[in-house]
């Protein structure tokens, strides 16, 4: 896995970089829009990390430049300009997500994780399958070990999100954006009780628990403990 | 719909004043002519009528009865006025003289300018013609009779009214037209200017307004305002680049910091529990402090007087649906209870992620004020001209004072300030009314507190 990080800001790069080296990534750092552009366009990356603001290319034109020329490597967009509109112009420009600074690591990573799995992920999957957990997306039901279990419509949602990122480490503000369509972060803990509500009702009565907690990052749905 | 509009126009009002006007003075000015030229005719004949009778009569005082027929016979025959009729009759009105062959009246007439009609040959057919007369009765009781054909004068006063009505008619049709036209073409011109302005406070914030070219006084107005836009917009560009820059200038240092820590904590060997557990909870702190950040650069853009970008049609009725939903099982948590009731097709223009900031902002501040047991109420309305968003609680509330105070930035109120409270909750709600240009009104719930938020449809 090689990613691009186009960061001028050379401290929160370095750290970025031994980060991402540290996690199992591949990493070449760009200190400029140009360059950015440059190695964005020639090199072969499965992922581009652009912050927004660059000296002479700012991160927007290194996406719509990028996309321009047919290059769909997804962008992950760092910025320090978090207002909503903002974000609708990163996204707009053709990024495919935007992480507003100061963020944590952890949310970097797990970013990172879910944009490099959506290629290779089959979307049009009409049946999810984790272990003995099954759910038919056409009929929107779920059972586990062949036992039908009820769940509302938005904690369905809910599973369908966490199962089509089986193995990866999902968090709470990704779980926020995606299923609840909220790009803020309210101060109280609504994930945390709606993933123990889930939680409750997929693990319950069985004695492998799908559901797990990462601490310090957020939630991932997977087989093994 | 363009009718009623035009018909409620100042211009269109005035033009049907300005054709009323015009209708009026042509129809008094014609009017008065027309009076003036009968008039006139009419004293002529009469002037001519009398001096003949005086002649006449002067006559009868030196010749008697054989004088005046005499004479009356010869102005018959002879080349004299044209259209002249004569008439000598005795008191029983047996014609002695003249050139009518009986007497036109029964008996005297009462008039001093009584009007008779005699039958005339014109080329091709009969006619009958008016006359006017004046008769005077002789001292031997004997009447005489002068008179005129004023058929010719009558035809030109029928011309003359004719004539007379057309131009009234015509002008108040120009006028009317002219009006119309007018009234049309200014109500264009405004309605050009009204909806331009309209989608500029909607956020099209380069729009101009147009300017026709004809070098006008709209011309003028427009070039003035758009000079007014072009200042405002640069503000705006101004403002949004200090925004920028400060909000850079802020969060780059705290990512850096940010970053740092999170480095610690990932290098291995790990650190030792009581280190790890105290950058964890720095951590918080910076998270902290970055959210109140973002809190204060929205409230600050909001209060710039920038317009709402990123505007387009939210379901304000889903949206707190969704949301009561999210909250629920928080609510649940912490003892309360929440009822929500939402109006169906509560649509407004506005940024989805405001609104639902505001309205998660209204229920965390429940959250943190209303004591176990008690319940949040959330409910959407449709009204004619607003949808109206209220959340709404039976806790503690807020005293009169406070709750004009609340809504401003780093307010506290009451002892039970959290170090996780800003106390910026309730301005950022305020910024993003004001933004939605929505009324805010902090009311007594008896008890509790009750937040209404009313978003105009248009």
């Amino acid at each position: 896995m090689h990613i691009l990080l186009i960061e001028d800001d050379t401290e929160a790069a370095k750290f970025l970089v031994k980060g991402l080296r540290e996690s199992g990534y591949s990493v070449d750092h760009a200190a400029d829009g140009r360059e950015g552009l440059f190695r964005a366009t020639e090199g072969q990356f499965d992922l581009v990390v652009t912050d927004r603001m660059l000296p002479h290319i700012d991160g927007l034109a290194i996406i719509q430049l990028m996309r321009q020329k047919g290059v769909t490597t997804p962008v992950l967009v760092l910025s320090a300009l978090g207002s909503v509109d903002d974000r609708v112009k990163g996204l707009k420009a053709g990024g495919d997500d935007y992480l507003t600074k100061p963020f944590a690591f952890v949310e970097l990573l797990a970013r990172i994780e879910a944009l490099s799995r959506r290629r290779s992920s089959v979307p049009d999957a009409t049946k999810l399958k984790v272990a003995d957990l099954d759910f038919d997306l056409l009929a929107r039901r779920v059972t586990r070990s062949g036992r039908e279990i009820e769940l509302t419509a938005r904690e369905l949602k809910l599973l369908e999100f966490l199962m089509r990122r089986a193995g990866q480490v999902v968090t709470r503000t990704m779980l926020l954006e995606g299923v609840w369509d909220l790009h803020f972060d309210p101060q109280s803990n609504l994930i945390d009780v709606h993933i123990s509500r889930l939680r409750q009702a997929i693990d319950r009565g069985s004695d492998r628990q799908l559901i797990h907690t990462v601490r310090g990052s957020g939630y991932v749905l997977r087989a093994e403990d | 719909m363009l009718r009623r509009e035009l018909l409620n126009t100042t211009a269109f009002r005035l033009s049907v004043g300005y054709m009323f006007l015009v209708t009026l003075a042509v129809a008094v000015t014609l009017g008065s002519a027309y009076l003036l030229t009968d008039g006139l005719i009419t004293d002529e004949v009469d002037v001519i009528i009398d001096t003949e009778l005086k002649s006449l009569q002067d006559r009868y005082a030196r010749t008697g009865i054989p004088g005046v027929t005499d004479e009356i016979n010869l102005r018959i025959d002879s080349w004299g006025r044209i259209g002249a009729v004569y008439m000598l009759v005795d008191n029983n009105f047996a014609v002695i003289a003249g050139n009518v062959t009986h007497w036109p009246f029964e008996g005297m007439p009462a008039e001093n300018w009584p009007e008779f009609e005699i039958a005339a040959i014109e080329p091709g057919r009969r006619a009958v013609h008016p006359v006017r007369a004046a008769i005077r009765t002789l001292p031997g009781g004997d009447h005489l009779l002068v008179g005129t054909d004023i058929s010719q004068g009558r035809r030109f006063a029928a011309k003359f009214q004719t004539a007379m009505l057309w131009g009234i008619g015509l002008t108040s049709l120009a006028a009317a037209l002219t009006g119309f036209w007018f009234s049309f073409r200014l109500a264009r011109r405004v309605g050009d200017v009204t909806g331009t302005c309209k989608r500029i406070l909607a956020g099209e914030l380069g729009r101009r307004l147009p300017v026709a070219g004809a070098n006008d006084e709209f011309d003028a107005l427009a070039i003035s305002v758009n000079d007014v836009l072009e200042r405002l917009e640069d503000q705006a560009r101004t403002l949004r680049a200090t925004f920028d820059s400060a909000a850079h200038d802020l969060r780059a240092p705290l990512h850096r910091l940010r970053t740092r820590m999170d480095a610690l904590l990932l290098r291995s060997p790990a650190l030792e529990p009581a280190v790890h557990e105290s950058i964890e909870s720095a951590l918080r702190e910076v998270d902290h402090l970055q959210r109140t950040l973002a809190i204060l650069l929205q409230i600050a853009l909001a209060e710039s007087g920038a317009p709402l970008a990123s505007s387009a049609a939210v379901d304000v009725g889903e949206l707190a649906s969704e949301l009561a939903e999210l909250f629920e099982p928080v609510v649940r948590d912490r003892g309360l209870t929440l009822v929500d009731h939402e109006d169906s097709g509560a649509i407004v223009q506005g940024n989805r992620q405001l609104l639902a900031q505001l309205v998660t902002n209204l229920i965390e501040n429940c959250l943190k004020y209303v004591p176990a047991g008690g319940q949040i109420e959330l409910c959407v309305k449709r009204l004619a001209d607003s949808v109206c968003l209220v959340v709404s609680d039976n806790g503690p509330g807020l005293a009169a004072d406070d709750r004009m105070r609340a809504i401003q930035p780093f307010v506290r109120l009451g002892q039970s300030s959290r170090p996780d409270s800003s106390g910026l909750g309730l301005s950022l709600v305020a910024a993003i009314a004001r933004l939605h240009r929505a009324r805010l009104l902090l009311e007594n719930n008896e008890p509790g507190l009750r937040v209404v938020v009313e978003l105009p449809l248009k």
